[in-house]
This record gives structure tokens, C-alpha cells and sequence, in this order.
């Protein structure tokens, strides 16, 4: 079948180049080769007002690509069949999902069905988080509670609180269950505040058997808001009700936050997902390039990788190249797709704050951006350090005095004599695997 | 080509066979009708390719002979001449019209681009009556999706029952199934799906007294659909057609009976608070009461009470307004019988006193 798919794929190449774009598109799309057998090759298109165009007005052309492919003087049969490639399931929450997967009927306001712990891509940026996920969602209420999971835009929290949310579901459809937005707890807190009926906004948020609240970051400031979270919380843990939060940074990191809440957001587990990784972005992408129903190739998939640092910017790429792809009538995404739509690669250094590049050494060496500038000299956060200033001397252009500032007021002789120790190191050891981290920021391979 | 015809037969014709004129036709042919003379009397053909219709005009044909013309600048021109004898005149590419008043010529394409509808109508499998239509297919097309992944779902089943056809279309959001008298032709043992756009088609066949044939090619895998000289051309969809029979209720632990109009209407009232919240509407149904209520926090909320008869305990389930408006406005008979177990199984809608049909809505999970 698939040699059929290949030969009538050359086809049509051919007969793109004879026809007007729009004859191509309406009439040779959607046709198929079902079968070479005899001399006689069988095509299907999807009816016969189709087939009667393709027979009068372009049967020469057909015949001549086909003949020229095949190899052998053949003898053209249409056949009015539509052929589905692959036909996408969407299963959940439908009238025959009850039969098709077993699964519960009806879905979660504003959790999106299609959240799942299979379809996400895990690797070690976000395997801690994806693990401690899914073990709260086997037994809420019982493990870690609350799950803390914070991480920069784009890395996959929302997907993972979801995937928590309809994995509960699907278990124990008669779970009360409660995903919302800190920006939406707030509305409802103000909401009760305003009409005074406090008491049934209570009820709505403590009658739970799992809360999941996103974004929880901006409640800072909100004492109102953070009082009654306070009390939610209190209650929700006593009656062994999961909690599910996310945050763009650590608790402790958020400010105007309560001492109190502090400490309650960290009594459970904290867990953070980084950036994605390339191997994870490849696999993202592979992932999604299924989703959508078009082929992608492995080295084409490790290009657009390069192109994107974040789910949602892969994501916007994938869509833009496979609307190319479509426009073209291929299922698969080419290389001569991306050449012809991915800008040329700029060489130029891209800005960076310069704590990125702390932050990115940090997460390489895994230490504390705190420990980086503290005055402690133990012998695992020296080499750290010195990586440091010299990215930072090399990549950013700093003068040392800036870069002492940076480390926590360090002096300038301090910063040339460590820029000068890792100079040297790259000097006699050639390619040193923490030029990698550079590599990351810029989105290429770290090999 | 010349032919002499009353604008008022022409239009009524053409405007239904613009229903098949694509909107966003990459080939210019396929935004054209085409213009044929045969039997002494004018046919004019539309398609889209996946759809076709052409019907017969009466006319008087002076001289043979066809021709396409733009489809929308015909019917625009048409829709405004006011009852008239007009003349239509192919000379080399451009068709001319004569009016009493007006005169107007199109630019033409050749006939020969135009595709032909069908190569051989088939046999006949199903005859039906106008008042079948409005019976049987209309309370079942409205629920077949129109646009999903899955090809089956844009059909309407047809399937050979104890009794007669049975229909069933679903979006997988909702189901409605119809048991016919009508006898589907003997051989035809496998079920067919025939497209949902098509069956939605019959609705505007004009003549109350014409029999409706189904006419069906496996080889083509066609359906054409006849009415006198008017005809409906659809491909088949061969897809296998999901297991509805699972989906199918058994007994419901509540029924009540409730009053259409009064449904239709409290849902109307509801869903005004309902559009923020994605058209969730909840029902209530208690022992003489069905409340029908939608709240969202930043807007407000409303319900309204409905009288009702119910059998059974109270109960509660909440659905999208857009699928219970759907299914109201298309049934006509006024007493209902609403049927649900918990709030998490399909709700099911039926017409007092009739066994043959039922509608199943998904529920949409809320929070207490």
C-alpha cells in the first residue's frame, strides 16, 4: 500500500506541474491508487462528478504520469471511494464514549478533554513533575497535598493540572471536581463579598474533592482573596481533598504573598518543570505533527525544534508549516517545506538579561541563583561561578566591574581571574560541555 | 440555443439549485449553472461536486443547445425581474436575455467543462411521499454533524428494520432515531449512509403530491434523489456508521411530560444568561414542575418553571441550550416526554404516544 501511496504521490507531482492550481486542488486531491494489478490501475476519487472531469478532460495527462511511474503501458480504472487516511478519534466526552473506551460520558467545564497524561511528552525537564502528576491523580488526597507545580509559560503545567483534572474524572466520574483560575477565585470572592452571600461561594469551593487553581501567582497583593484561600485550603487538606496549584516561580519567590500561605503552598510537594529540552521539543512536536494527521520526519522534526523554545511557539510553527504543506496537497511535512518557510538562521547574538544566563548556568549545574551570589566559596559553586562571568563577560560584553556587581559585589580582579581560568580551560580542552548552555538559550543542539 | 421562458418559473427553480452552487468554488466551472436544452424544455444543473441538483424549467425551445453562466450574477439579475416573458439566446459566447424592458447578456463558459451529474441513476431502493420528508427525515438530519473528522458522521443512516427503514444521524453530541413504515426495496441488506446535506435537500422538493424515489448505485457509490424532473445527486459515504445501538436507553428512572412550546420557550429565556458559560443550561425536574435555570457569576442568572407530569424521582441534568433548541424547533408535535437517569447518562426527548422516534442529548457535567 505504501508503494501505491509513493508511485501515486510522484503522480501527481507531475500532473501538479500541467494543471491549473485550482483544477488540482478540486479534482487531483482527494484522488488515491488503490491498486496496480494486471496492467490495470485502479484509482480512486471521492465521486463520480469528479471522475467524469478527471476522464474527459485530463485522462492523458494521468495516463502519462501513471505509465511513466509505474513502468508499464497501464490501463486506467476510476472508482468513486472517498479514502481516509486516518480517521482521528476524538473519544472523549461524546455519546459513545461509554462504548468505545469505557471512559465516563460527559467532561469537566473548562478542562479540556484532550489534556492527558498519555498524550504529553515527558523527558527530565518535566519528568519529577509529570511522576508526582500522575501519583496524585492515581490517589488524590493521600499522597502529596498540595502539588505545587511551577515553571515558565509555555512548559506544559496547564496540560498537566488538566490531565490531573480529567484523569480523576475518568476514574470516579462522581468526584466533585473544581479547576479554576486564580483570576476566577478572585471574581468569585468578590463576587460573594459584593452580594454578601459569602456562604455559597464557600460551599462551591470547599464541597471538593479536588481543586486545581492556575496561575495562582496573582493573588499576590489580594488579602481578601488570600484570607479565603487560606480557609479553603485549611479545609480542603482536613478533609483529605487533593489540591492542585501552579505559579510561574517558586512560593517563597512570589511577593505580597502571606507568610501563612507560604508555608501551606509548601507543605505538600513543590515540583518544577523547566524549559523544554531539545530531545523534548523534538518529541512535542512529534506528538502534535500525529495529532494533526501529517507526517513528519525525525530530522525535520529536530529543525523546527531549533526554531522554538516553548510548546506554544512549536506548537504555532507546526500549524504554519502543515497549512504550507496542505496548500501544497502533501500529508507530510518536507524539508523543501521548511527551507522555503523558516526565515535564514540570524547569526547575531541575541539580547539577553543577564539573568538568563545566570539562571541557565544554575539550572545546568544545578544550584541556587542565591548560592551564585552568596560569598560562600565551596568548591562545587566555583566552577559554576566562573562559568558565569565568563558567559557573561563573552555573551553579554560586560565590563568586570558589572559582572562583580551581578555575583553579589564580587570584586573586578575576582571576575578577570575566573573568565581567565575558564579561557584557558576552553583553550587547552577544546569544546567544553558548558558552552552548551549557551547553545540552549540560543535553541540549538546540545550534542 | 434559444429558448423563451416566464421569469417567476425560472427563478423558483434557480434558486433552489443555488443551494449546490459551492461559495468557495476553486474551479471556476463549479460557480456556474449550466443551461441544457432537452425535451423540448430547459434543465438546468449546479454542483459542487460533492452535491448536484438539476431541475426542469418549462419552456419553450425554439433551437437546441447548452451553456454555463455565472451562478450568482443569474440568480441576482433573475430575482429582480418581476413576472415576465423573457427570451434567452446563446450567440457564440454570450448568452443574451430579453425582457419586456430588459436586456442583458453573460459571458459564458463551454458546457463541455461542466462535470455530469451521474453516468447511470441505479435502482430504485425507497419511494416516499412529500409528507414523509417533513415526518421522518427532517427529525432525524438536524442532528448529523456538519462538519467532523469522522465522514460517517455528515450521513444519515439508513437501515433495514423489522418494520421498515430506520434512520439515525448523529454528531456524537447528540442522537436522533426514527423508525419508519417505509419499505426499502428487497437486496439492499447492507445499511447505507447517505449524506446529511443531501437528505437536508429534500425539504425544498416543491411539489406536494410528487413521489420521491431514492435511486442507488453501489457500483458509482451514488444516490440520486428524483422528485418529477427535479434531481438530488450525493455520493454515498462508505465509512463504517458507529454502533448506536449501545447508546440506546433502556428504562429511565424519571419521565416527565412536558409541553414543547413552553420547553422551547424557558430555554430561549435561559439561554440569555447561558451564553457565557458555553450554552449550559440546567433542568430540574421535580414532581409537577420542570425548572429550567442558567446562571453565569459575572452576569446573573434567571430560571423558569414549566408545568410537568413526572413519573419517578426528582432529578437534575445540564445540557447546551443550542442542542435542545435544535431538537424543539424541529419537532412539531406539542406533547414531549423528557426521560433521564442521573445527571452523567444521555437525556432522551419523545413524542407522547409515538415509539418510533427518540433524540438523545449528551449532558454536560456541572459542578453543584
Amino acid at each position: 500500500m505504501s508503494d501505491y501511496k509513493n508511485i501515486w504521490k510522484n503522480v501527481l507531482s507531475e500532473i501538479e506541474l500541467e494543471v491549473s492550481k485550482a483544477n488540482y486542488l478540486t479534482l487531483f486531491n482527494q484522488t488515491r491508487l488503490l491498486s496496480v494489478e494486471d496492467g490495470v490501475a485502479t484509482v480512486a476519487a471521492p465521486s463520480g462528478m469528479i471522475i467524469d472531469l478527471l476522464q474527459r478532460k485530463f485522462f492523458s495527462i494521468i495516463k502519462k504520469a501513471t505509465d511513466k511511474h509505474i513502468g508499464i503501458n497501464t490501463k486506467i480504472v476510476f472508482v468513486p471511494k472517498t479514502v481516509v487516511d486516518v480517521v482521528l478519534e476524538d473519544k472523549n466526552d461524546t455519546l459513545f464514549s461509554q462504548t468505545e473506551t469505557k471512559s465516563s460520558i460527559g467532561h469537566l467545564p473548562r478542562v479540556r478533554s484532550d489534556y492527558s497524561f498519555e498524550n504529553m511528552a515527558v523527558s527530565g525537564s518535566n519528568q519529577l513533575a509529570y511522576v508526582s502528576a500522575t501519583t496524585v491523580a492515581k490517589n488524590p488526597g493521600a499522597t502529596y497535598n498540595p502539588l505545587f507545580i511551577y515553571g515558565p509559560v509555555g512548559v506544559g503545567k496547564t496540560h498537566l493540572m488538566q490531565a490531573i483534572a480529567n484523569e480523576v474524572y475518568a476514574k470516579k466520574p462522581s468526584s466533585k471536581i473544581l479547576y479554576t483560575t486564580s483570576e476566577e477565585f478572585t471574581n468569585d470572592v468578590v463576587e460573594a463579598i459584593r452580594t454578601n452571600n459569602t456562604a455559597r461561594m464557600k460551599r462551591r469551593f470547599r464541597d471538593l474533592d479536588l481543586l486545581v487553581i492556575d496561575d495562582i501567582q496573582f493573588i499576590a497583593g489580594k488579602e481578601k482573596v488570600q484570607e479565603e484561600l487560606f480557609h479553603t485550603f485549611n479545609t480542603l487538606v482536613d478533609q483529605n481533598s487533593q489540591i492542585v496549584l501552579s505559579s510561574d516561580r517558586h512560593p517563597s519567590e512570589i511577593k505580597q504573598l502571606e507568610k501563612r500561605l507560604i508555608s501551606r503552598f509548601g507543605g505538600g510537594l513543590t515540583v518544577d518543570i523547566q524549559s523544554p529540552d531539545f530531545e523534548l521539543r523534538c518529541a512535542i512536536l512529534l506528538i502534535k505533527a500525529k495529532k494533526y494527521n501529517i507526517s513528519l520526519s525525525f530530522n525535520t522534526a529536530k529543525a523546527i525544534a531549533q526554531k522554538a523554545q516553548d510548546a506554544r511557539g512549536l506548537e504555532g510553527l507546526l500549524l504554519r508549516l502543515i497549512t504550507e504543506a496542505q496548500n501544497k496537497g502533501l500529508s507530510e511535512i518536507t524539508e523543501d517545506i521548511l527551507a522555503s518557510f523558516l526565515p535564514v538562521e540570524k547569526d547575531e547574538p541575541r539580547g539577553f538579561h543577564p539573568d538568563e544566563i545566570i539562571d541557565n548556568v544554575c539550572s545546568y549545574y544545578n544550584v541556587k541563583p542565591t548560592q551564585l551570589k552568596s560569598p560562600k566559596r565551596d568548591a562545587f559553586l566555583v566552577r559554576p561561578r566562573q562559568v558565569a562571568m565568563f558567559l557573561l563577560k563573552k555573551q553579554m560584553g560586560l565590563t568586570f566591574v558589572e559582572i562583580g556587581h551581578l555575583l553579589g559585589g564580587r570584586d573586578h580582579t575576582t571576575i578577570m581571574h575566573g573568565v581567565g581560568k575558564i579561557e584557558k580551560l576552553v583553550e587547552q580542552k577544546g569544546n567544553m560541555d558548558f558552552l552548551g548552555i549557551n547553545d540552549q538559550m540560543l535553541g540549538k543542539k546540545v550534542d | 440555443m434559444l429558448v423563451s421562458l416566464l421569469s417567476d418559473n425560472l427563478l423558483e427553480k434557480i434558486s433552489f439549485l443555488n443551494h449546490a452552487v459551492s461559495s468557495r468554488a476553486t474551479l471556476p466551472i463549479l460557480s456556474n449553472f449550466l443551461l441544457e436544452t432537452k425535451r423540448g424544455k430547459l434543465v438546468i444543473s449546479a454542483t459542487d461536486l460533492e452535491i448536484g441538483i438539476s431541475a426542469e424549467v418549462p419552456a419553450s425551445v425554439e433551437k437546441e443547445g447548452k451553456t454555463t453562466v455565472l451562478a450568482k450574477n443569474f440568480l441576482d439579475l433573475i430575482t429582480n425581474i418581476k413576472d415576465q416573458k423573457i427570451k434567452l439566446e446563446l450567440e457564440e459566447n454570450v448568452l443574451k436575455l430579453k425582457g419586456d424592458k430588459v436586456r442583458a447578456s453573460f459571458q459564458t463558459m463551454s458546457a463541455d467543462e461542466f462535470p455530469k451529474l451521474y453516468e447511470q441513476k441505479g435502482d430504485v431502493i425507497l419511494t416516499l411521499e412529500k409528507k414523509d420528508v417533513e415526518k421522518f427525515f427532517q427529525r432525524v438530519s438536524f442532528a448529523a454533524a456538519v462538519d467532523s473528522s469522522r465522514p460517517s458522521l455528515l450521513g444519515v443512516l439508513f437501515e433495514k428494520g423489522k418494520e421498515g427503514v430506520v434512520l439515525v444521524a448523529t454528531d456524537q453530541y447528540r442522537l436522533s432515531y426514527q423508525k419508519t413504515p417505509l419499505k426499502l426495496k428487497e437486496g439492499l441488506e447492507k445499511p447505507i449512509v447517505v449524506p446529511g446535506r443531501v437528505i437536508k435537500e429534500l425539504s425544498f422538493l416543491k411539489e406536494d403530491d410528487g413521489k420521491i424515489s431514492f435511486c442507488v448505485s453501489k457500483e458509482n457509490n451514488q444516490v440520486v434523489i428524483t422528485q418529477a424532473e427535479t434531481e438530488i445527486v450525493g455520493r454515498l459515504i462508505d465509512a463504517d456508521y458507529p454502533q448506536y445501538e449501545k447508546i440506546m436507553p433502556e428504562d429511565a428512572d424519571t419521565k416527565t411530560e412536558i409541553d414543547r412550546e413552553e420547553l422551547l420557550n424557558a430555554i430561549r429565556i435561559c439561554s440569555v444568561f447561558a451564553r457565557e458559560t458555553a450554552n449550559i443550561v440546567k433542568l430540574s425536574v421535580e414532581k409537577d414542575k420542570l425548572v429550567v435555570s442558567a446562571n453565569s457569576p459575572q452576569v446573573g442568572e434567571d430560571l423558569v418553571e414549566i408545568a410537568a407530569k413526572t413519573i419517578g424521582e426528582g432529578n437534575e441534568i445540564a445540557f447546551n441550550a443550542k442542542y435542545l433548541i435544535d431538537v424543539l424547533t424541529t419537532l412539531e408535535e406539542e406533547e414531549l416526554i423528557f426521560e433521564m437517569t442521573g445527571p452523567l447518562n444521555p437525556g432522551v426527548f419523545k413524542v407522547k404516544g409515538d415509539n418510533n422516534f427518540l433524540h438523545l442529548i449528551m449532558p454536560i457535567r456541572i459542578q453543584g
